[in-house]
């Protein structure tokens, strides 16, 4: 069969990046563009600058992958991008972007789901086997999802709240560590020791998370110590929060994996990159003679190699998009 | 031929400049997702022909709506490797009025984006943004022009005549602080 090229784009954040990807499995150039710096600054992400910063490099960002690449646009078979979720007014400028691709070099054109390019970035490698249980864990999603075939998916669980990242930022910033917060407590954990005591969410019988609660105990728990004028071990504070967050993950991981008896887990999203969770989560797997895959480092966080690679599948069933798409801020994978 | 681009506020306005003259208009009033509009107008207009320059208006208005319109007009002119040159909506204002103090401005509602012009079109000092409140002091001392028809043979003719700029650089320009810069 005939190499299939997609050029695919990832503009949901704060990172403008493009890639090569062939046959969805391999990637052939890849750049990435990370605005966090600018970002820090300000102790978090600001859309509207987001937006701004897509604008102005994207053309740049094509350039380069296409030099790195040594091809030009004309060589690809089909323009994949990132429509859902995300930031709305940096979707728009990648969608937008694709969009004028596809109808120069007249390409048929693939939207793509974030959180499935998320699942997907473990098909660069050809890592994905089915059926797999695969953990979601991102800044704005912890969702627990079946699959058992490409773009098959059932929802077990998800939160009832907060997600998972959004705790690590919130409590990161609580204790006072710069942004970004979810790298910077896992840093300060690997000081601490967990000794204080922080509640675990109801332990029931669903697959459902919910880390409202953890938060909110952090934050609790900070506040009333200045009150008292007391000191806190932020090292141990930022250890003890991570252990019961992860927890909470293994917990209802262990209990997938016991009733549904299968053997492929898989992680996906930005809080897939702590090394922590990681460990903990090969634990679970290995107790229950699971293979997990974990995405290379580099596929982790947002990129657009996971784009081509969720892309592709959509490519060989011929589900392409109109002129007329547009981003969505918010979505489900199923 | 010339294809111009102006979606800086709720209207999406695509048009086809040949030979001195407007030879084809397509103007969406209101559009709510101006995402879903601006490529395929374009692509109505040009028919499959393609054009040898762009011209597209780069704000101040709406931040969304003028990015979408450079992030589509530079990605053409680097795709197609031909000229693209800049205009700016008030610009564009000046050049549709027959007045000799031409101090122009529109709303977006929240306040008023603000230029004051030569009478051959040359900026005096820097763009400005004014709050309702403000604006309505500064209208009691000059006479502003906030209601012209534009007048895109003039408006293309003249942004023309502008250096060609690298798409890499065409940017919006947003004049209006956000709240993280004020």
């Amino acid at each position: 069969m005939k190499d299939v090229n997609i050029l695919s784009i990832e503009t949901s954040c704060d990172e403008t990046s493009i890639a090569i990807v062939k046959n969805g499995t391999e990637v052939v150039a890849l750049t990435i563009l990370t605005q966090m710096d600018t970002h820090a600054n300000f102790g978090g992400v600001v859309p509207e600058i987001a937006s701004r910063m897509h604008t102005e490099n994207i053309t740049m960002v094509l350039e380069e992958t296409l030099n790195k690449a040594k091809m030009k646009v004309s060589d690809v078979d089909a323009i994949a991008v990132t429509y859902t979720p995300g930031l709305l007014g940096s979707l728009l400028v990648g969608v937008e972007f694709a969009k004028v691709l596809s109808y120069v070099y007249d390409k048929p054109l693939i939207k793509v789901n974030h959180l499935i390019g998320h699942i997907y970035a473990n098909k660069i490698g050809d890592n994905l086997k089915f059926p797999c249980l695969a953990l979601i864990i991102s800044g704005g999603h912890t969702e627990l999802v079946k699959m058992t075939g490409d773009y098959e998916f059932e929802m077990l669980g998800e939160t009832q709240d907060d997600a998972i990242g959004e705790a690590f930022d919130k409590v990161a910033r609580v204790i006072g560590l710069p942004y970004p917060g979810g790298p910077n407590i896992e840093k300060l954990a690997r000081d601490g020791e967990d000794t204080y005591k922080l509640p675990h969410a109801v332990n029931d019988d669903s697959y459902n998370f919910s880390y409202s609660g953890l938060k909110s105990s952090v934050i609790n728990l900070v506040n009333n110590e200045k009150q008292r004028g007391n000191e806190i071990n932020k090292a141990n504070l930022a250890c003890s929060f991570q252990t019961t967050a992860v927890e909470e993950l293994t917990r209802k991981l262990e209990l997938a994996l016991k009733k549904t008896d299968i053997k492929n887990v898989i992680i996906a999203g930005g809080v897939s990159a702590n090394k922590y969770l990681r460990g903990k989560i090969k634990e679970v797997c290995d107790k229950y003679e699971a293979n997990l895959t974990l995405p290379e480092f580099i596929y982790c966080t947002d990129n657009a190699a996971m784009i081509g690679a969720a892309a592709y599948p959509l490519y060989l069933k011929g589900e392409f998009a109109d002129l007329d798409l547009n981003a969505e801020s918010t979505s489900r994978i199923c | 031929m010339t294809l111009f681009i102006d979606t800086h506020l709720n209207d999406v306005v695509i048009i086809l400049y040949k030979d001195g003259e407007v030879v084809k208009e397509r103007v969406i009033e209101d559009v709510k997702e101006t995402s879903n509009i601006v490529m395929p107008t374009i692509k109505k207009v040009l028919n499959k022909s393609i054009p040898d320059s762009i011209v597209v208006v780069n704000g101040p208005g709406s931040f969304t709506g003028v990015r979408l319109g450079v992030t589509t007009a530079k990605t053409l002119a680097f795709s197609w490797q031909k000229e693209i040159r800049t205009i700016t909506s008030l610009e564009c204002m000046a050049l549709s009025t027959d007045k000799t103090n031409k101090i122009v401005a529109f709303s977006d509602k929240n306040g008023y984006y603000i230029g004051i012009f030569t009478n051959d079109y040359k900026l005096v000092g820097n763009y400005e943004y004014l709050s309702n409140s403000e604006f309505e002091e500064y209208s009691k001392k000059y006479p502003v022009i906030t209601e012209v028809e534009l007048d895109y043979k003039k408006i293309i003719e003249f942004a023309l005549t502008k250096e060609t700029l690298n798409p890499h650089e065409v940017n919006p320009l947003y004049v209006k602080k956000i709240a993280v810069e004020k």
